[in-house]
Parts: structure tokens; sequence; C-alpha cells
């Protein structure tokens, strides 16, 4: 047996999945790479209402942009990387139809979702927002425990742990929000997109075994 | 003691053929999607191809998983798929090693 082995006794079947798959969806970097270019779509966007003044065609693009198009880049990352696996990869990563989205689960996060935008927009009306600095460091530290929870490898420790640390950096530095806002996905994005690139590129410098 | 004589003979109910480690994988990973061909079962497990169609004949013969050959383009398909009964075996090894453990 080789380092994959289940951890006999510790886990259960669907954790040992759960782990599995998870390594197997990372394994040729084209998630981290999606993710890199979603938060430098992001940052580019934070750069627009940094440079240009609130009202402007550009300030105003800025706002379709997150409206419009983080959605769709967000949507249309997971539909590229299963297209570009299915039509160019499959001889290295074989095929996989995962199961449909479990209704419970996808209704569970779009009431969280829910519950949290009105909290939102109930703090906004009533004028009870934390101080801007937090939502620099929540955003920070929130992401970084999202990256090492869903990555699982010892890239994701190290990309989750500095983005949380870029966070909390930039708000001892007093930036102001939007400029911390850029830099922190600037940063984040071009970490993960090299990063990204890099396990692409060992991945497919391993030779394809043929046959079964 | 009479508890822990009961969790040991709960142990002895537990299907042989998905208790070993690799198969289990094997077995764990079809119950999490819907189907998936061989080259994702041999990149996501790490077991040799020998190993793993060795693994997958047994798991076939007893009858927890379909195979069925295909070709998609010049790429040779072997889709794996976990049966009902498949399911079935794999629901009750987690409820008997919850039980005993």
């Amino acid at each position: 047996m080789n380092d994959s082995s289940p951890r006999f006794l510790d886990e259960s079947p669907d954790a040992i999945a759960d782990r599995l798959m998870q390594k197997a969806h990372n394994q040729d970097g084209l998630p981290e790479i999606a993710i890199g270019l979603t938060f430098l779509v992001v940052a580019g966007l934070q750069w627009l209402q940094v440079a240009y003044q609130p009202g402007s065609p550009e300030y105003k693009l800025a706002w379709w942009g997150y409206m419009l198009l983080i959605p769709a880049v967000i949507l249309g990352s997971q539909w590229a990387i299963k297209m570009v696996r299915r039509k160019y990869l499959i001889e290295r990563v074989g095929y996989v139809e995962y199961k449909p989205v479990n209704r419970k689960r996808f209704w569970a996060v779009i009431g969280i979702a829910f519950v949290v935008a009105c909290a939102m927009a109930f703090a906004i009306a009533a004028r009870r927002l934390p101080p801007r600095s937090w939502l620099l460091a929540i955003t920070g530290i929130g992401g970084g425990v999202l990256a090492i929870q869903s990555g699982r490898l010892p890239r994701f420790v190290v990309g989750g742990v500095l983005m949380a640390a870029t966070g909390l950096f930039l708000v001892l530095i007093r930036v102001s929000l939007e400029v911390g806002f850029m830099i922190l996905f600037g940063a984040m994005g071009l970490l993960s997109l090299v990063s990204g690139c890099v396990v692409f590129l060992l991945f497919m410098r391993k030779p394809v075994e043929a046959g079964e | 003691m009479n508890k822990v004589n009961a969790k040991i003979q709960r142990l002895a109910e537990i299907d042989r053929v998905i208790h070993e480690p690799a198969r289990l994988m094997i077995v764990a990973l079809l119950a999490a999607v819907e189907e998936a061909d061989f080259q994702y079962l041999h990149q996501t497990t790490g077991l040799t191809k020998g190993n793993l169609s060795a693994h997958l004949s047994k798991l076939e013969e007893a009858g927890y998983v379909a195979i069925a050959k295909s070709f998609r383009g010049k790429y040779p398909l072997t889709i794996c798929r976990l049966t009902e009964r498949g399911k079935e075996v794999l629901d009750n090894y987690r409820r008997v090693m919850k039980a005993a453990l």
C-alpha cells in the first residue's frame, strides 16, 4: 500500500472518499488557476474604485463587474475546469461523473447567504457597522481558513496562512479598506495563479502510463 | 465485559471483501460519485494499475461494482459504478464499524 491508503479504523468511508477526491481535484492545479484569476478580477475591479471618483463611469463599471462578472467567473470557472479536463486531460486525470448537488446542502448555503445579506443590510441601515478595518481582517482570516479547509494540502495551508497574515498586516499599516482589498486580492490572486501554473506544469511533465 | 464481547461479535459481521483497505478506498470513492473510470480510480487511490485491476475484479465478482468497457475517441474508458448491492454492503459496513468502535 502507499501513502494514500486509508488510515484504517480512524476514518469513515465517507471521510476517506472526501480526502481522496479533494486531493485528486487539486492535483492538476486548475482550481488554483481559476481562483487566482477570480481574485485578480476582484482586485482589478477594486482598483477601478480606488483610481476613479465615485459616480464616474469606471466606478459604476466596477459595481456592474461585481454584480455580473464575479458570479459569471465563479460559475464559469467550474464549467471550464470540467471541460478542459474532459477535452484535453482525460488520459491523465481520468473520467468522473459527480453526483448531482445535494439539494439540502444547496438550500442550506443559500439560506446562510440570505441571512448574512439581511444582517449586513440591517447593519448598514442601522449604521451599526463594525470598524472598516475589521472587514479586512475578517476577509483575510476567513479566506485563509477557507483555503486551508478546502485544499487540505501543504501549499493550501501556506496560502491560507499568508492570506490571513496579509489581512492582519494591512490592518496594522492602516491602509484604506478599498486599497486593502485591492492589495489582499491582488497578492493572493497572483500567488494562487503562480502556484497553480507551477503545479499544472509539473503535472503535465509526468509521463502518461499507457494501458490498464 | 459483555459489552466488549458484543462489540467483538459485531466485528465478525464485517464484509471481508470491502474490509480490505484498497477495496474500501475504491468502494468509498465509487459511493461518493455517480461513476468513474479506471484512470480516475488509479490517480485518486494511488494504487498500481495491476493492483487496482485485481481489486476491481474481486469487487465485480462479489457483485459490488459494475464495470462497462467503451471508448471515448481513441481513449479506452472502463467505467466503474457501485451497484445497489455494493451500496447496501457499504452502508452495513458503516453501521457495523460505528457500533463496534
